[in-house]
């Protein structure tokens, strides 16, 4: 029976002489929005490396509806239901928003090469069809306006709706959000909320890393902290709130609001 | 047994001028990560800047004092002309992405091509006799005064810039450009004058280099800078690229490699050969074999 | 502007289909030289203007398409158009076993392993390898072109041949640009990891990229060997490929700009004969200064053509 479960078991990546990520290991489940935090440098985007395949752990197992990811490509791990964002915005600048949003739809299309030399009624059809689940994320996250626009200029918060929204169009079964807070002011941030939590009504699990604390506290269901690469406690939004070790990790660091 | 002596001979001086073009690139690269397209025709141009000198400076006179002056002279000369060749070609483009400076690279490299074609003609010019004709002959073995000094002079500029870069504090800022321009920068480091330094080093060993290509071939054309970059280049691909030994060990790997092809099997074969050699190199072993020290860019 | 547009592609159509009836003998081979190297250029523009790889070796392909022609033409009896199929053939097939071992290679890299291959190959051919192609002159006295009997022997029947070639060659990148192959390319040369990490297998589209570039190279080798009824090494030298590869980064990544690259690189040339020997000396200077004042080519590519319905009322176009 393959549950829609993400379960890190005992996952270890070493850089050389460091150990970014120690014997972590946790689950998350179907429907869940599950947060990873923890102070800046703890190894979280490298957890998230290690999930969608950039990176291969050292140990552990990466297990996703049964099935063992760890080590598959990123594009094969695509293919299994799982969609990341970055950190730092990857969009294709010198292309227009609806181009990269038809990017997602990349996987789900299945024209074969050869239709690149010559179309058939078919694969156009599977253009136009394509062309119009792009519409439907357009739609969703407001961007229709800026469909023919080059995302390279536009601004920071509607490029992290572009990137989102690129992802969405895959049609994921686990949405992987690195930091979408990151550079988002207290507006931005509220629609970004909402927008998770659309996201989940439609069956989508998320899986996060936050930094701004309001937001985790709001959104997540279940934490796992995150220090020196390993988990120092794991629990609800009000349970971690009151944890002494995670209240020792963040004592006396930066206040860490993004601007 | 008497091929392979030969060819072994033949290797190690080839090798050697080898070494001197590649390490131009090396450096080159190591900090700009540019593929300087142009070294190879700077080589080329100083073979004919040697000959000049030799007919209207130094009035054809063969005695070591003239000798050592066309040598300097033409170091001194390509030492300029690179400079301005970074300034013009590369500088613009710091910035831009790589692309832009391969492109502009090749452009360079046509222009200076071109330039000796214009200025000294199409045709094969002769290279004037500055060393003389003395051989050694050991049972079937031939060796010429030629090849001798190409390899110990070779030697003696190799082992020269190695302790320069290694033992001196200039050789320390430039090993730090060529793992981290932008830390080094902020170290205090002039990497504009480290640059331009790297390019009056690199083409002053270029220029010994084509000197020798002409002591040692005779016949020098506008056209055969090509040849020689692309083999100096993959030389230093070989041995790891940014990496100064290994410039070093490339070039003369890669020079008794050609050597022994050409002996064994055939010269017509040589240039395809060596590719084969590159891809494989480049397929298995991408630092080259001593490792690359370039610039992290990623 | 879109006036200007719309009609540019058909007055250029119209143009070329009626030139080859204005021009002397001298005139229609360039005419035919242009399209020809026009189609080898836009293959080029495939590999390292759509898919952003840094190929230096086209004229490998462009030769392996006209020596294979040439040799079963010359030793097997073949007519022209029966070559065809193999002419696309094998330099495709190449391409792909040839890009496979080095398309994850860095930039650099694979620039030199490509030079690399062009050098190999024209050393094989020089070296009359199995005796088959000719060794340093080359293959002689070809056929012209029969078509089911007819031949068609005049200069004029191969400029349409060629021109016929670089509508098919201008039709598939259109195609190319509407599917979801061509887009692939985009997207992986724009950022690959990102494009990695929405679901793009990147090696299979870049080794794709190379096949087709290589098989249309491999057509217009055919055009070649017609025109000429001869092939020779030095056609096919690595020299060529630098060609190639300046035309589509100065001329930019677009149809415009590549066809006006290989006008200037090989119309010009013969329109100033008086200049013939300043040419690269001054081709030399203009790449550096285009690489200075317009890094993206004086044409560069465009992108956003996306559907109408997604475009609304208040949107500022692409």
């Amino acid at each position: 029976m393959a549950h829609n479960e993400l379960i890190l078991t005992d996952v270890t990546k070493r850089f050389g002489g460091l150990t970014a990520v120690d014997a972590l290991s946790f689950k998350v489940s179907a429907g869940q929005i599950y947060g990873i935090i923890g102070p800046n440098g703890a190894g979280k985007t490298t957890v998230f490396n290690c999930i969608t395949g950039i990176y291969k752990s050292e140990q552990g197992s990466v297990k996703w509806r049964g099935e063992e990811i760890r080590g598959l490509t990123p594009y094969q791990i695509v293919d299994r239901g799982i969609v990341r964002t970055f950190q730092t915005i990857r969009l294709f600048s010198q292309m227009s928003v609806a181009e990269n949003v038809m990017s997602g739809r990349h996987i789900k299309s299945k024209q074969q090469l050869w239709h690149g030399i010559v179309h058939s009624p078919w694969s156009k059809r599977d253009e136009l069809a394509n062309w119009h689940k792009v519409e439907e994320q357009l739609d969703f996250f407001n961007l229709s306006e800026f469909a023919a626009i080059p995302t390279g200029s536009l601004p920071y918060g509607i490029q992290r709706r572009v990137e989102m929204a690129r992802a969405m169009a895959v049609d994921p079964t686990l949405l992987i959000l690195d930091e979408p807070a990151a550079g988002l002011n207290d507006k931005e941030t509220m629609e970004l909320l909402q927008t998770i939590f659309k996201i989940r009504d439609k069956g989508v699990t998320v899986l996060l890393i936050e930094h701004d604390m309001d937001m985790v506290m709001e959104v997540t269901d279940y934490l796992t902290v995150i220090n020196f690469g390993k988990k120092i406690a794991e629990g609800t939004p009000e349970a971690i709130q009151k944890h002494p070790a995670v209240i020792e990790a963040y004592l006396g660091s930066e206040d860490d609001d993004d601007e | 047994m008497d091929i392979f002596l030969q060819q072994l001979a033949n290797g190690l001086t080839i090798g050697s001028m080898f070494a001197l073009v590649a390490l131009g690139y090396t450096m080159v690269y190591g900090v700009m990560r540019l593929i300087n397209f142009a070294h190879g025709d700077m080589v080329a141009a100083s073979a004919f800047v040697g000959l000049t000198i030799y007919t209207h400076v130094t009035g054809q006179a063969t005695s070591l004092a003239a000798v050592v002056a066309i040598f300097l002279l033409s170091a001194v000369v390509m030492a300029v002309l690179g400079v301005v060749l970074e300034r013009v070609a590369y500088r613009p483009l710091r910035e831009a992405p790589r692309l832009s400076a391969v492109v502009s690279a090749l452009g360079a490299s046509l222009v200076i091509q071109n330039g000796i074609m214009l200025i000294w003609g199409p045709r094969m010019r002769i290279f004037p006799e500055l060393v003389p004709q003395v051989y050694w002959d050991f049972g079937g073995v031939v060796i010429s005064l030629i090849q001798v000094i190409i390899l110990v002079l070779s030697l003696v500029l190799m082992i020269a810039l190695y302790l320069f870069v290694e033992k001196t504090r200039i050789g320390a800022a430039i090993r730090a450009s060529s793992i981290d321009q932008d830390a080094a920068r902020l170290m205090g480091i002039n990497v504009n004058s480290i640059i331009a330094l790297i390019f009056i080093i690199g083409s002053s060993l270029g220029a010994v280099g084509g000197l020798f290509i002409g002591l040692y071939y005779r016949g020098i054309t506008f056209n055969m800078g090509w040849q020689y970059g692309l083999y100096a280049f993959v030389a230093a691909i070989i041995g790891g690229i940014g990496n100064i030994p290994g410039a070093m060990l490339g070039g003369m790997l890669l020079g008794l490699f050609n050597a022994f092809i050409a002996g064994y099997v055939s010269s017509t074969w040589a240039d395809a050969f060596t590719f084969i050699l590159l891809i494989v190199i480049l397929i298995i072993r991408p630092t080259g074999i001593l490792g690359e020290r370039v610039a992290e860019k990623v | 502007m879109k006036t200007i547009q719309r009609f540019a592609y058909p007055i250029f159509f119209a143009v070329m289909a009626i030139l080859p009836h204005v021009l002397d003998s001298r005139w229609q081979a360039v005419a035919i030289t242009f399209l020809i190297f026009a189609v080898v250029a836009l293959s080029q523009d495939i590999i390292l203007g759509k898919c952003g790889m840094f190929n230096m070796g086209q004229a490998l392909f462009f030769g392996l398409g006209a020596y294979t022609t040439a040799i079963l033409n010359n030793q097997y009896g073949w007519s022209i158009i029966a070559t065809i199929p193999l002419a696309i053939l094998i330099p495709a097939v190449c391409g792909v076993l040839l890009a496979g071992p080095i398309v994850h290679l860095r930039g650099d890299y694979l620039l030199v392993t490509t030079i690399g291959f062009n050098i190999v190959f024209v050393q094989v051919v020089q070296n009359n390898l199995g005796g088959i192609t000719g060794g340093p002159n080359g293959i002689f006295g070809l056929d012209s072109l029969s078509f089911y009997g007819i031949d068609l022997t005049s200069q004029v029947s191969v400029y349409y041949f060629a021109f016929a070639v670089l509508l098919l060659t201008l039709g598939i990148m259109r195609n190319l640009a509407g599917s979801k192959a061509g887009r692939a390319m985009h997207y992986l040369r724009e950022d690959q990891l990102a494009a990695e990490s929405i679901g793009i297998n990147t090696r299979i589209y870049k080794i794709f990229a190379f096949a087709l570039g290589a098989g249309i190279a491999g057509l217009a080798g055919t055009v070649f060997a017609v025109q000429y009824s001869a092939v020779s090494p030095e056609a096919f030298d690595f020299i060529q490929s630098v060609l190639f590869f300046s035309i589509v980064i100065v001329g930019g990544s677009s149809v415009p700009g590549v066809l006006i690259g290989v006008f200037v690189m090989f119309v010009l040339p013969e329109i100033f004969r008086e200049f013939a020997t300043w040419r690269f000396f001054i081709f030399g200077f203009a790449m550096i200064a285009a690489m200075i004042l317009r890094p993206r080519g004086i044409i560069p590519a465009t992108f956003g053509k996306i559907p109408k319905f997604l475009i609304k009322e208040n949107n500022h176009g692409a």
